[in-house]
């Protein structure tokens, strides 16, 4: 196992991570703690009160100018027009034939200003293909990735854990709104939202001040979490995950993100077309919850059999720690996408049953 | 990180364990390997009679994150299985020597276990590749 490669980018938390005695991995180019202690455990501390992620390696943008909001809603299948100062959307940018660039959270600021946030694995791409796209448009694009930290502070007691440390009434933020407030001294970009299936907030702010506010939130008696359980809670709670669920070669409406793609009349987006006609038309594939009946543990890409016949792929699997069972998604041709339908999953050249279940597995937000 | 190698058992280069005991064996994963997999949640034993040769994959060993193959450390037939990892996987991540155990095997080449490593062999093992 290696665990020394010199060619992954360090977040300002590195030593932090280590001397917690985490494991750290190679993830999107980046040396990041898989676990501290168990994954488990860090996962059930989650859910029943709180944790806290460097979620450091993820892309994080500044997109400037007069024609900011004009440039998104070309590049965007979500509609701005449901954005406001002070608020974020979830949205995805797509090719013209519907299958995804990245999903992705973008804050307004104000009309001409805005924050987004990007998967790590996507980063250059995302910059290229925005920047491809900007063309005339009075748009400016910064990357602050390396340049700013970012924390996820999640689980139930959130809210009444973070509150002595800042400035603002945190109940006065709602889902998906935003502050600037500070950390005890550190001045910070404060978002409720998060991947979890919990309440919580997402933090970011300039690397020099990393390793106080860690130590600030550490303190509240969150737990440090690692990449296992964010994985693990957000398979729980059916968020996508980017080169899983959607791709370049899985739309969102394929991946049940319908609700994305929105008819924004006379708005010529990337990708509207196709995605149109598959939210109004339906597609030949579609997403489905799995739960595994016999004994054993579903991963991506194991394939999905009904009768002999092979019909789907897994996108996500694994063992669910709040439900004690194995779980997983799939995408599976059209038809066999009923609730309670029973299929079978190819593990290891022997077929076991499964059974289409209701999603989200879990969800407290 | 330090990992338990106790003294009276032998090893294999693929993170097993065995106990001689007389004309049998006992094995499992050593602290290290479980350590590496993490909280192991599923385990698929191979069935009681089987005969494999050393360097079979006999068992699979699910964590949370990973898959980790369990490498038949000696030749022989399979006499036992440990049904309690059925319910309890995670006997293998709390008592990787004791209840966590795995098969225990009729084993067929003797000579084989002079291949095995001591815990010193292991243990230098371990080291370099933590470093």
């Amino acid at each position: 196992m290696n665990t020394n490669s010199t060619d992954n980018r360090k977040t300002p938390l590195y030593k932090t991570h280590l001397n917690l005695g985490a494991r750290m991995v190679s993830f999107a180019g980046w040396m990041m703690p898989v676990q501290y202690q168990s994954i488990i455990k860090e996962h059930e501390t989650v859910r029943s009160k709180a944790g806290v992620f460097d979620i450091s390696h993820m892309g994080e943008f500044i997109l400037e100018g007069k024609e900011v909001i004009e440039f998104l809603q070309y590049i965007m299948i979500n509609d701005l027009n449901l954005l406001e100062p002070s608020k974020g959307q979830y949205s995805c940018m797509c090719y013209e034939n519907g299958t995804v660039v990245d999903d992705l959270v973008y804050y307004e600021e104000n009309p001409n200003r805005f924050r987004m946030i990007v998967n790590a694995s996507n980063i250059e791409k995302d910059l290229k293909w925005l920047k491809e796209h900007i063309g005339k448009k009075d748009v400016k694009i910064t990357d602050f990735s390396k340049k700013r930290t970012r924390l996820a502070f999640q689980g139930p007691k959130t809210d009444e854990m973070l509150q002595p440390l800042v400035d603002v009434d945190l109940s006065k933020i709602n889902r998906f709104y935003f502050a600037h407030c500070f950390i005890k001294n550190n001045p910070v970009f404060l978002a409720r939202t998060g991947y979890t299936g919990e309440k919580g907030f997402e933090i970011s702010f300039e690397n020099t001040y990393a390793k106080d506010i860690w130590k600030d939130f550490v303190e509240t008696g969150a737990m440090p979490t690692g990449l296992g359980a964010r994985d693990s809670l957000r398979l729980e709670a059916c968020y996508s995950l980017y080169g899983h669920e959607i791709s370049d070669s899985i739309t969102p409406v394929e991946a049940g993100l319908s609700w994305l793609v929105k008819p924004k009349e006379g708005i010529d987006y990337i990708g509207k077309k196709v995605l149109l006609k598959q939210k109004s038309e339906g597609t030949e594939r579609i997403l489905v919850g799995l739960n595994l009946i016999d004994k054993g543990i579903i991963r991506e890409n194991y394939k999905i059999f009904k009768d002999g016949n092979e019909i789907g792929f897994v996108t996500s699997g694994g063992y669910s720690p709040t439900l004690k069972k194995t779980i997983g998604l799939g995408l599976v041709k059209k038809h066999y996408n009923e609730i309670g339908t029973e299929l079978e999953i190819e593990i290891r050249n022997k077929l076991l049953k499964a059974k289409v279940v209701p999603i989200p597995f879990y969800r407290n937000v | 990180m330090d990992y338990e190698f106790p003294n009276n058992l032998k090893y294999t280069l693929t993170h097993e364990w065995v106990r001689i005991e007389d004309k049998q064996a006992t094995a499992g994963i050593s602290d290290y390997a479980q350590h590496q997999l993490g909280d192991i949640v599923f385990v698929e034993l191979p069935e009681i009679g089987m005969v494999f040769e050393k360097g079979s994959n006999v068992a699979e060993i699910e964590s949370v994150k990973a898959v980790g193959d369990f490498i038949m450390p000696l030749s022989g037939e399979i006499i036992v299985i440990n049904e309690n990892l059925a319910n309890n996987p995670e006997l293998i991540n709390s008592f990787p020597f004791e209840s966590g155990w795995i098969i225990k095997i009729k084993f067929s080449h003797p000579s084989e276990i002079d291949e095995l490593l001591s815990a010193e062999e292991y243990m230098e093992i371990i080291r370099n590749e933590e470093h």
